[in-house]
């Protein structure tokens, strides 16, 4: 597929861009409307693809980037062997999980949910980027509150916050009060009744 | 449960949530009906083991042994009526281990999606993410006139070299002791500062300290001082100075 100038244009732009590129940002600088942009993406996307390129384009929250396939991670990673900071630990990765799906939250709400102390794991993601800090609750002590970075959605890949595995199922969980938590299978499940034997017992 | 195992299964576990998950997993019990007496017993097994093991047990398990004990004896105990009834320990747990479960299920999701996406790299304009040296100026930004520029400024300012001999303090001790009881007995107590001098540098007036020490010790002179902080008034020593007869 021979590409358009305007899908040509795009594709220089994001190209070259330091950051993800968000569409306000492409009809802003190419004039074109965002019917067409998007026509546009899809175009150089497609175009990829067909040609067996090496390159993607990809969505990260609100923009595009252009990324290495990362079926080829193998051999691109050589070139930045000792570059890229490592993996993420588990405890990291746990924590970082329990900021995402219930950001913006305190470090007391994360120790609650992992039932151990979070503070050496939430500096190291600050460290990293995957995660800022975004206010204060407003609570005695004002505790710090954490949210999620673009970089966090960079670094997994993600479109955005609403492409997080499971996140109806999570949220739900974190709203449902410890009471009426129930066995998902049976939702309408016999309530196992204690409550029945209410009456005052000496 | 031999001892080395607990040693080895101790430090895989990310906290008592995750060691309860392990103990629940392991003997197939059902997460929303959990025997809590069973399960507290092999939970506090564990801990004990560790504990014979010298091992470190983080703060964390043993607040939750207490929570599994106290559960376990509620169970026991008859139930009281509705009205004083604060929430149920039981549910905190069960909601504790099914929201960590949950959390934990979705950490390994994001684990895979982190080895996949670990691998996929940006643009060269992004790059500069990894890059180990500070973010470049824009081309154009500065031109060798600049740097020419900069050289000379720092000349300009360049501060005299700093001075290759030090002089030795020509002050000493045995001067100094010389020098405040004389001073004391001309003119009797008085206060520091004053003995010291007025412009005292700080060698001056950190060598008539340790003179002053120095006479203290030697019960030669009384030192007060009426708040701390405050100024040190000195004084002859009454046995050491008797108007007139100097001892030795």
């Amino acid at each position: 597929m021979i590409l358009d100038k305007l899908a040509r244009e795009i594709e220089a732009i994001i190209f070259a861009a330091d950051t993800p590129v968000d569409m306000e940002t492409l009809t802003r600088i190419t004039g074109a409307l965002e019917d067409s942009v998007q026509q546009a993406l899809d175009r150089i996307s497609g175009s990829l693809e067909e040609g067996g390129h090496a390159m993607m384009l990809r969505r990260v929250g609100s923009g595009w980037r252009i990324v290495t396939d990362p079926a080829l991670g193998e051999v691109v990673s050589l070139l930045f062997e000792d570059r890229r900071p490592g993996k993420l630990s588990r405890a990291s990765l746990e924590t970082l999980a329990v900021v995402a799906y219930s950001q913006p939250c305190t470090r007391a709400e994360v120790e609650e949910i992992r039932g151990v102390g979070c503070d050496s794991a939430l500096r190291t993601l600050l460290e990293r980027n995957m995660i800022r800090i975004a206010g204060r609750r407003e609570l005695p002590g004002r505790p710090l509150l954490y949210a999620t970075t673009q970089e966090f959605l960079l670094y997994f890949g993600l479109d955005d916050l609403d492409h997080l595995p499971r996140l109806d199922e999570i949220t739900e969980l974190l709203q449902t009060p410890p009471e009426e938590l129930q066995r998902p299978d049976h939702p309408e499940g016999e309530k196992a009744s204690p409550k029945e034997d209410a009456a005052e017992d000496g | 449960m031999s001892a080395d195992t607990c040693r080895v299964t101790l430090e895989l576990f990310e906290g008592p949530l995750d060691l309860l998950l392990y103990l629940i997993r392991r003997d197939e019990l059902d997460i929303w009906d959990v025997p809590v007496a069973h399960v507290a017993r092999q939970y506090l097994q564990y801990i004990r083991a560790a504990r014979e093991l010298n091992l470190d047990v983080a703060s964390e398990y043993l607040v939750m042994a207490a929570t599994l004990t106290s559960i376990k004896s509620r169970s026991l105990l008859p139930r009281r009526g509705e009205g004083d009834e604060d929430e149920d320990p039981r549910a905190l747990l069960l909601r504790q281990l099914v929201l960590y479960r949950a959390f934990r299920e979705v950490s390994g999701e994001l684990r895979e999606i982190e080895n996949v996406w670990r691998d996929s790299f940006p643009g060269p304009g992004e790059r500069g993410r990894w890059s180990r040296d500070t973010a470049p100026m824009d081309p154009g930004q500065a031109s060798i006139l600049d740097l020419v520029g900069a050289l000379e400024e720092l000349q300009a300012d360049r501060l005299p070299p700093p001075p290759a001999r030090f002089e030795r303090p020509r002050m000493s001790l045995a001067e100094c002791i010389v020098d405040i009881e004389t001073s004391l007995k001309d003119r009797g107590p008085m206060g520091f500062r004053r003995l010291v001098g007025g412009n005292a540098g700080p060698e001056r007036i950190i060598y008539y300290f340790l003179a002053l020490l120095e006479l203290a010790v030697r019960g030669r002179v009384v030192i007060r001082q009426t708040s701390p902080l405050g100024e040190l008034t000195v004084a002859p020593s009454m046995a050491a100075a008797p108007k007139g007869a100097a001892p030795e």
